[in-house]
């Protein structure tokens, strides 16, 4: 069992970043020929600063979620981390290393899950991509085939091997992916947005997938999601970024009273001009939909009184998205603060 | 999905002067598209260039130094004249060559000749459209390199007889359309399989030699020379080649100006043919 | 160097692997690859029916030359060709991240993972036809020129290798290079005849600015004993340089990709 943020005097923290900042230099060209001539001999450069002195520790066995909008800096945050991209300013360190330098030893010990990209390949069975991770990370064949068992055990891989990846459905072919990128038993796994575009049921697997792994060997993992329920499933600890800056970093519970008061109910009127405000704040009228938000407590009442007196096709009870939420909470400059728990 | 498009119907559904300016139409509105998207791509429109460019200047390399070898002239030819003969095949090859054989793979193979199929329009005409963009806009490039080439060889061109110079717009006009209805035909071998680059390679190579690209047709030995002159590929690029710079007998000129006519209109109908035949197998098969 | 063969033997291993399921491939590039071939000699046949020598190179030597062009091409298309198409798309799709994580050296990494099996037999008939023509040079073939014609070859094979990652490194800075991999294509046609017959600005553009010529025309000369010593060892200095050079721009493109100052 590894050891928890919360055990007394835990041990030197795995993952550390201290005012870590990473600006981007964005070209900028006004329309036109005239303008673009000029940009020829002076080009307009802008700096934009996608992550902005950013410090906290992560200890061994945690699983730390990271929330905002997009375009935050949460995914510049993870590669920093992972090694992809160096630091403009502050310092990086993993397991020690620092991970811009990308050491061998260093990239064996961390793994980089993305929703959003595949790491294997199109055109071959998933079985001969992680024969190919094999040969790259030098795991012994009897390891690999234990490592292989174990992680077919849990996410019943077997049929899903033998077939080319571009023939698996999305949610089968993350499975492949997580299983492909944890072949080389990583201490340390950096996830962005591991569930993006699964349906519920695949989440949910992935999720306790990695709640599992997390349990049984220890490792830390680093997590970015769209989804509230991935983070409320796996994280205790949840760090905001906005804007590029930290602005919460704490226990789950801490932030969700101010992260999730609210519940948002989607309506759609069988009458185009019905008028629901008197059920709740009217956040968005679309053509045939309305958007309510009601405080958490009182969605289920809410929407039952509004079956009941407003012909509709469809009502359904939303969480709040992240993004909303977040950008809700901390928009309008309000000075970062800290939760309970936090770090010293 | 029976018929492919205006091409394919008989005549008399639509009055010939409305379907003539229908279609001009549909070139225009063809034409401008294709400049508006190669212009995006101008790198790798001048990338290409390359190799219509490349190719005669190697064989003209070649052939310098065979003349050369051989006291300076090779049946008939010494290096000003192969110089000519290659510059003006430069310009003829450009004229009539397509990219269509590859671009038809991947046509097939990502499913986007669906929506080619459901126009009311015959397929054809948007490629040679695309095709007539791109040889509009490379041709800005092409005909100052060409000059630059010829400052570099130093061709001997002759003036070309009154004659000649009238039949050589209908020549070119002429292997453009041999050219793009036979390689617009053997394209659609990509509707019964998937591995057309075996017919495209036999294809280019057949060309080469029989097109008067490796060599000038009377400079080939014995049964490829009596090959290519019964088969239609001269009259894709050596024919007009040679109205440009040989000297035919005015009776040979028309004579072959004749030829290449008759044959054009068979590879036209050949195209007619296999296109039914493709759009059938597209409607069985289904894509 | 051992590790880089190591994963190339994994490598080519999958690649085989799903290549087999593709017989109907095998046959398609054997076609290719015999046109290709009889496209070459029939244009030597055209040209030597006109003439004893071509710029002082006899046919068997032109044969040669021929072989020395299809085993090298078939090289490059077997591994060299398909692993920087890959790179520049990953580049462009962002999925290089997932390869720079991994720990093994990324320029060996990305330069052996990826192969196009089946343009093997281009390398296999050019072998026949250099073996071919060797036969007919014959006796004169000593164990220095074999040693020369294989260090010729080596340099020329690490120039090409040079040259390919340099192009497709330029992916970091511009991210639509494809094209740039045609204009190699485009040159490289050029080397099936002796580069000594192309004018000066072609000459040099084929020996020194894409060096197709080390590739084809040096190593056969090096068979013929037309090569001199000083020229073999120039290209032995070129091709480590090249390597060194092509191994600075691939750090520089990378920290251009990670972002990282100086």
């Amino acid at each position: 069992m590894a050891s928890r943020r919360d055990a007394p005097a835990g041990p030197a923290p795995v993952v550390v970043a201290s005012g870590l900042t990473r600006l981007y230099a964005v070209s900028e060209r006004e329309a036109g020929l005239a303008a673009a001539l000029r940009s020829v001999l002076r080009r307009s450069v802008r700096q934009v600063r996608a992550v902005d002195g950013v410090t906290f520790e992560v200890g061994p066995g945690e699983i730390v979620g990271f929330l905002g909008p997009n375009g935050a800096g949460k995914t510049t945050t993870l590669k920093m981390l992972a090694g992809l991209l160096h630091p403009t300013e502050g310092r990086a360190e993993v397991l020690g290393h620092a991970p811009a330098e990308r050491r061998p030893e260093f990239l064996r010990q961390i793994t980089l899950v993305t929703g959003q990209r595949s790491q294997l390949q199109w055109d071959i069975p998933a079985a001969d991509s992680f024969e190919l991770h094999r040969a790259v990370y030098r795991i012994p064949p009897a390891r690999y085939r234990r490592i292989l068992a174990d992680l077919d055990a849990m996410l019943d891989l077997g049929p899903l091997l033998g077939k080319p990846v571009r023939n698996l459905s999305l949610g089968e072919r993350m499975k492949c992916e997580v299983a492909a990128a944890l072949l080389h038993e990583p201490r340390v796994l950096f996830l962005d947005e591991p569930t993006l575009g699964l349906d519920v049921v695949a989440q949910r697997r992935i999720r306790s997938f990695l709640a599992d792994y997390n349990r049984r060997t220890g490792a830390t993992i680093l997590l970015t999601s769209h989804y509230m329920a991935d983070v409320q499933a796996l994280c205790r600890r949840v760090i905001v970024i906005h804007h590029g800056r930290l602005l919460f970093d704490g226990l789950l519970e801490a932030l969700a009273g101010r992260l999730l008061p609210h519940k948002v109910i989607v309506v759609q009127p069988s009458d185009p001009a019905a008028d629901l405000r008197p059920y709740g704040e009217v956040t968005e009228r679309a053509p045939g939909e309305v958007t309510l938000r009601v405080p958490r407590a009182a969605a289920p009442a809410v929407a039952a009184r509004i079956l009941a007196e407003v012909a509709v096709d469809d009502v359904s009870i939303l969480d709040p998205p992240i993004e909303d939420v977040v950008e809700q909470i901390f928009s309008a400059g309000r000075a970062p603060e800290s939760g309970a728990g936090l770090r010293p | 999905m029976k018929e492919g498009g205006r091409l394919a119907q008989g005549p008399g559904t639509v009055p010939l002067a409305g379907a003539a300016r229908s279609l001009w139409d549909v070139y225009r509105a063809e034409f401008r598209t294709s400049v508006a998207v190669q212009m995006q791509y101008r790198a790798a429109q001048l990338i290409w260039l390359l190799g219509t460019v490349l190719g005669p200047v190697v064989y003209l390399a070649v052939w310098s130094a065979v003349a050369a070898a051989s006291g300076g002239t090779v049946g008939g030819y010494d290096r000003h004249t192969f110089a000519a003969y290659y510059l003006t095949l430069m310009l003829v090859n450009q004229v009539t060559f397509t990219w269509i054989m590859y671009e038809f793979q991947g046509r097939i193979r990502e499913g986007s000749f669906t929506p080619l199929i459901l126009r009311p329009v015959h397929p054809i005409h948007g490629d040679v459209a695309d095709n007539l963009a791109h040889k509009a806009l490379t041709l800005a490039v092409l005909l100052p390199t060409a000059a630059a080439l010829a400052v570099a060889f130093r061709p001997a061109f002759r003036g070309l007889p009154p004659l000649d110079a009238l039949l050589l717009l209908p020549s070119l006009v002429l292997a453009f359309v041999l050219r793009f209805a036979v390689e617009w035909t053997l394209a659609l071998a990509a509707f019964w399989t998937v591995r057309t680059s075996a017919l495209n390679g036999l294809y280019e190579g057949v060309l080469l030699f029989l097109s008067g690209q490796v060599a000038p047709l009377p400079l080939l030995p014995q049964p490829l020379r009596a090959l290519a002159d019964v088969l239609p590929f001269r009259f894709m690029v050596a024919f007009p080649v040679s109205l440009a710079v040989g000297r035919p007998l005015p009776a040979a000129a028309v004579l072959g100006l004749s030829a290449q006519a008759l044959w054009a209109a068979a590879a036209v109908a050949a195209l007619l043919v296999v296109w039914r035949a493709a759009v059938r197998r597209y409607a069985a098969v289904g894509g | 160097m051992i590790e880089a063969l190591r994963l190339f033997a994994a490598f080519v291993r999958v690649a085989v692997h799903r290549e087999v399921a593709y017989r109907a491939n095998l046959v398609a590039q054997t076609v290719q690859s015999v046109v290709g071939l009889g496209t070459a000699l029939g244009g030597l046949a055209v040209v030597f029916a006109h003439t004893a020598t071509l710029a002082g190179w006899p046919p068997s030597e032109l044969v040669a030359l021929v072989g020395v062009f299809q085993m090298v091409g078939g090289a490059i298309g077997f591994a060299i060709q398909p692993a920087m198409q890959r790179l520049m798309e990953e580049v462009r799709t962002g999925a290089l991240d997932f390869t720079l994580l991994q720990p093994a050296d990324s320029q060996v990494l990305v330069s052996v993972r990826e192969v196009s099996v089946y343009r093997l037999t281009d390398v296999a008939l050019g072998a026949a036809l250099l073996g071919a023509a060797l036969a007919r040079l014959g006796a004169r073939l000593g164990p220095g020129r074999i040693a020369a014609f294989t260090l010729a070859l080596a340099a020329g094979g690490a120039v090409v290798y040079a040259v390919w990652l340099a192009l497709a490194t330029c992916a970091f800075w511009w991210v639509r290079v494809d094209n740039v991999l045609v204009i190699f294509e485009t040159l490289y046609d050029a080397g099936r005849w002796p580069v000594s017959i192309y004018p000066g600005w072609l000459r040099g553009a084929l020996t020194f600015l894409i060096p197709v010529a080390l590739a084809t025309s040096v190593p056969v000369e090096a068979l013929t004993g037309a090569l001199r010593g000083r020229t073999l060892a120039l290209a032995a200095v070129v091709a480590a340089a090249a390597l060194v050079l092509s191994r600075l721009l691939w750090r520089a493109g990378l920290r251009a990709y990670s972002g990282a100052s100086g």
